[in-house]
């Protein structure tokens, strides 16, 4: 399936029009023997299948080549942001999930409550707004109220930092970026949970449950919130294979220095290799995500078993 | 007494053979390390100490300044790395850098560099003829990507140069080379630390110092080191204290201690970011002046009315057979051939509404190829095109072209003049311009579709497929007109609406070629200025491409730092920049 991924990949990124020269070519000072040597050099002037065998034959070796924009080899440039990406989507996904499911059982416990309706409708809103628009919406308020940084992971002054300070610059850059995917991002989850508890808790068993003489508290946390949790354990694990590139657009209009930029960047310039490795890793952890998704539903679900 | 008589002679030709230029004044001060430090005037003499921050949009894609085609790399080294001359910032003249002085030989071929004595790289190592050598060889090296070359061949042949001794280098070309003095302002690299690459070949060449190098290694002499890069985030540089410059006193440069590039994701980020004194420069659009001069008092910065950009927009017509291989089209390359029918485009256009519209108010009608910026160059008598539908109409009227009843204009065959303008998409100045010129040319009954398209889609059509009708698009230009003889003689590959012509199509192409021609092999630059002026007049006669406004500029810096002021170049020198705090 790798395989089939990275060919398709390929196929795609060349059909778009021009190549990584287009740039090149409208500076006036650069002679067309000069743009001709550069396409020999990247190795654009090989016929395409070609490449992609050439690249293919490296990919196995770990070697994913190097940049044409930046001619460092694309494992250091992705590896160079990927550290970034990986820590915001994380330190998000962490916040969402423990805003969620308990906001999602608080709901399905109270439903049509006046506290429901309220926190259904802050749902709503938080669904409808994209990421780039609450994005831009956090950065002027940090920009008028003046308590968080305008952008960025880091501080100038942060390599001079104690590590507790380090921590806590990064720490501080993080809150509007984490408000967005992380906060913005519970209406979805929690919503989710909410519905899947209401559905459970419908069932037979738990009015059994009721009737055995348990208290609420135990019946609902205990018994049925672990039937509910298996839709969304399959949700994590697609969302575990996000977390390396999920969050492009956010990165853009924050200045958070993840891959994300670098990706779209590589993507718009057709700098072949860094998109190749970019799909290649983004198809790994979604497969990798997949698996583990699937391993936690064992272990939650005594139902499912491999034979 | 033959002999002696002789020799005289020979000493008096020899020196009539020599044009001193620059004279060599006594050395004001002494560093140290230098015997014959350059000095830089400023405004003011200023204190050491304190941390400048400027943006860049994007991240830097190397750090080899021979490799760079970036400004997003040129900016950062160029607070490191130095070259044998320079352009001052407000005289726009070439003067001495890390050479100290030089001759021309009285024929114009043979230029004779000497090197400042006592200039260090960072680790220590003097800069020598070695260092200017060695740049050059790797430049020529086939496989390295560096449009050097194209700059210092001239009419064919490579530039000649040879070390003469540690300190002298001599250049030599076939023909005189008028633009020699600033063609040769390329950054000098380290021999010590660069060959081993050079060496292995010019792929490795390519790839040394990179991004990815330790800063440590990035050996250079100007007046900033490399501290740190974070990828996405900053670039840190701290006070080179060997730096062989001085102030009118006699200081050592540079002032400051620390200089940070902060690296954010747009303009718009930058401008926050400026707004909240994140960070001390900001290059406002013109739409912006406005309302920052507004905020200066809040923000504690000041805005400057800047000068013009070099750079230009413009609209030009597809004049290529190739493009309009059917028979259908070849009427509309009929059109596009017709020198009355461009100048009345030109007429047509309403050039004060895009200067409100789109500049607010900060840009200037621009109807030649080189921008007012360009002090020395500019022609200001070429022919003017002011907005005037009745002249457009009436050259029109000569052209062939009627514009019947139903308001619709038609050529001498019956054919409706209809056509299709693009642009890049994503420019939102191109777009606006393109929506009002689509406007005024339908008032002259013109059906013109304006359709922008992927920056991509439009090189390829440009410089490949030839497929396109009109395009809308800029160039950026710099001090010396030389460097563009790519877009301007018929055999170059820029030359837009007809490129790499075997014969010049057209009696003013044919001249235009001959005017760079002969302007490249006079050093006086008093009769390169006539022949330049000459080759304006010809290109805003005749309109190949339709200019519209050279934009200013406004740059905006906090009021913390001192030491800028305007001029036609850059709005500071990065070493004489100090801080009025004792520390912010």
């Amino acid at each position: 399936m790798l395989l089939g991924i990275t060919i398709i990949s390929f196929i795609i990124i060349q059909l778009s029009p021009g190549d990584f020269l287009a740039e090149i070519r409208l500076n006036p000072i650069v002679s067309q023997q000069t743009v001709d040597q550069m396409r020999a050099n990247f190795g654009l002037d090989q016929p395409l299948h070609i490449q992609y065998l050439k690249w293919l034959w490296n990919a196995m070796r770990l070697d994913f080549g190097y940049s044409f924009a930046f001619q460092v080899p694309v494992i250091w440039l992705i590896g160079s942001r990927l550290m970034n990406s990986v820590i915001l989507n994380l330190v998000s996904f962490a916040v969402a999930w423990a805003i969620a499911i308990p906001l999602g059982i608080y709901t399905a416990r109270r439903q049509y409550t006046a506290a429901d309706n309220s926190l259904s409708f802050a749902a709503y809103v938080g669904i409808s707004t994209p990421t780039f628009f609450s994005g831009l919406f956090l950065l002027y308020w940090a920009f008028k109220t003046g308590w968080f940084p305008i952008g960025g992971m880091t501080s100038i002054d942060y390599e001079f930092l104690t590590p507790m300070g380090k921590f806590l610059d990064v720490a501080h850059h993080m809150v509007l970026p984490v408000l967005v995917l992380g906060v913005f991002g519970v209406a979805g989850l929690m919503r989710q949970m909410r519905a899947n508890l209401l559905e459970v808790l419908r069932h037979d068993y738990v009015r059994t449950a009721r009737s055995k003489g348990l208290s609420e508290r135990v019946v609902v946390n205990r018994h049925a919130v672990r039937n509910a949790i298996n839709p969304l354990i399959t949700i994590f694990g697609f969302s575990l294979g996000g977390l390396l590139g999920g969050s492009a657009i956010l990165e853009n209009v924050l200045g958070w220095p993840g891959i994300g930029k670098l990706l779209v960047d590589a993507t718009i310039q057709k700098d072949l290799y860094v998109v190749m490795a970019s799909l290649v890793i983004g198809s790994v952890t979604l497969v990798v995500g997949n698996l583990i998704a699937d391993i936690l539903l064992v272990v939650s679900d005594p139902r499912i078993r491999y034979d | 007494m033959g002999k002696v008589v002789s020799r005289f002679l020979v000493m008096v030709i020899a020196a009539s053979l020599l044009i001193t230029a620059p004279a060599i004044a006594q050395p004001k001060f002494k560093l140290p390390d230098v015997a014959n430090p350059m000095v830089v005037s400023a405004p003011e003499i200023g204190r050491s100490g304190g941390t400048f921050v400027v943006t860049s949009i994007s991240d830097p894609r190397t750090f080899n300044f021979l490799v760079a085609q970036e400004t997003s790399s040129t900016v950062p080294l160029g607070y490191m790395f130095e070259a044998l001359v320079e352009v001052n910032r407000e005289s726009t003249e070439v003067e001495a850098s890390l050479a100290e002085s030089w001759t021309v030989s009285r024929d114009g071929r043979t230029w004779l560099f000497k090197l400042r004595q006592g200039v260090q790289w960072f680790d220590g190592k003097p800069v020598t003829a070695d260092d200017v050598v060695f740049t050059l060889d790797a430049a020529f090296t086939q496989g390295v990507q560096s449009s050097l070359p194209d700059i210092l061949t001239i009419a064919g042949k490579k530039i000649g140069y040879r070390k003469i001794d540690t300190y002298t280098v001599e250049f030599k070309t076939d023909e005189p080379f008028g633009p020699f003095l600033r063609s040769i302002g390329f950054a000098v690299l380290p021999k010590h630390k660069l060959e081993g690459a050079l060496k292995t070949g010019a792929a490795e060449f390519n790839r040394s110092w990179g991004v990815n190098t330790n800063p440590r290694d990035l050996v250079g002499n100007g007046p900033f080191v490399m501290h740190s890069y974070v990828p996405g985030q900053r670039i840190l540089f701290t006070r080179n204290t060997k730096y062989w410059r001085v102030d009118k006193n006699g200081n050592r440069l540079p002032y400051l201690t620390r200089l940070v590039v902060e690296i954010v994701p747009n303009q718009d980020a930058g401008r926050l970011k400026f707004l909240a004194k994140e960070t001390d420069s900001y290059g406002a659009r013109p739409r912006e002046y406005a309302e920052l001069r507004g905020q200066q008092q809040a923000g504690n910065f000041t805005i400057f009315d800047g000068p013009a950009t070099f750079s230009t927009e413009f609209l030009v017509f597809n004049q290529n057979p190739a493009g309009f291989r059917e028979p259908a089209a070849a009427r509309k390359l009929a059109w596009f051939q017709n020198v009355k029918f461009r100048q009345a485009v030109s007429h047509a256009i309403d050039r004060d509404a895009i200067v409100r519209q789109v500049y607010a108010g900060r840009a200037t009608a621009q109807f030649g190829p080189i921008s007012p910026a360009n002090k020395f160059f500019y022609n200001a008598n070429t022919r003017k095109y002011p907005y005037d539908l009745a002249r457009a109409e009436a050259l029109l009227r000569e052209a062939g072209f009627t514009k019947g009843a139903d308001g619709v204009l038609r050529d001498s065959a019956g054919t409706i003049v209809e056509f299709t303008m693009s642009t890049n998409s994503g420019n939102q100045d191109r777009e606006a311009i393109g929506n009002l010129v689509r406007q005024d040319l339908t008032k002259l009954g013109m059906r013109v579709t304006f359709a922008p398209e992927a920056f991509n889609t439009l090189v390829g059509k440009l410089t490949g497929t030839f497929q396109w009708e009109a395009i809308i698009i800029g160039l950026t230009g710099g001090l010396e007109p030389h460097t563009s003889q790519n877009i301007w003689k018929t055999t170059g590959s820029l030359h837009m609406w007809w490129p790499r012509q075997e014969r010049p199509q057209t009696d003013w192409e044919a001249e235009v070629d001959r005017l760079f021609d002969q302007a490249a092999t006079t050093i006086d630059q008093n009769r390169r200025k006539q022949l330049y002026n000459r080759y304006q007049e010809i290109i805003a006669e005749n309109s190949p491409l339709i200019y519209f406004t050279a934009t200013l500029t406004q740059p905006a810096f906090r009021n913390t730092l001192a030491n800028f002021s305007p001029s036609p170049l850059a709005f500071f020198d990065i070493e004489t920049i100090y801080y009025k705090a004792a520390y912010r």
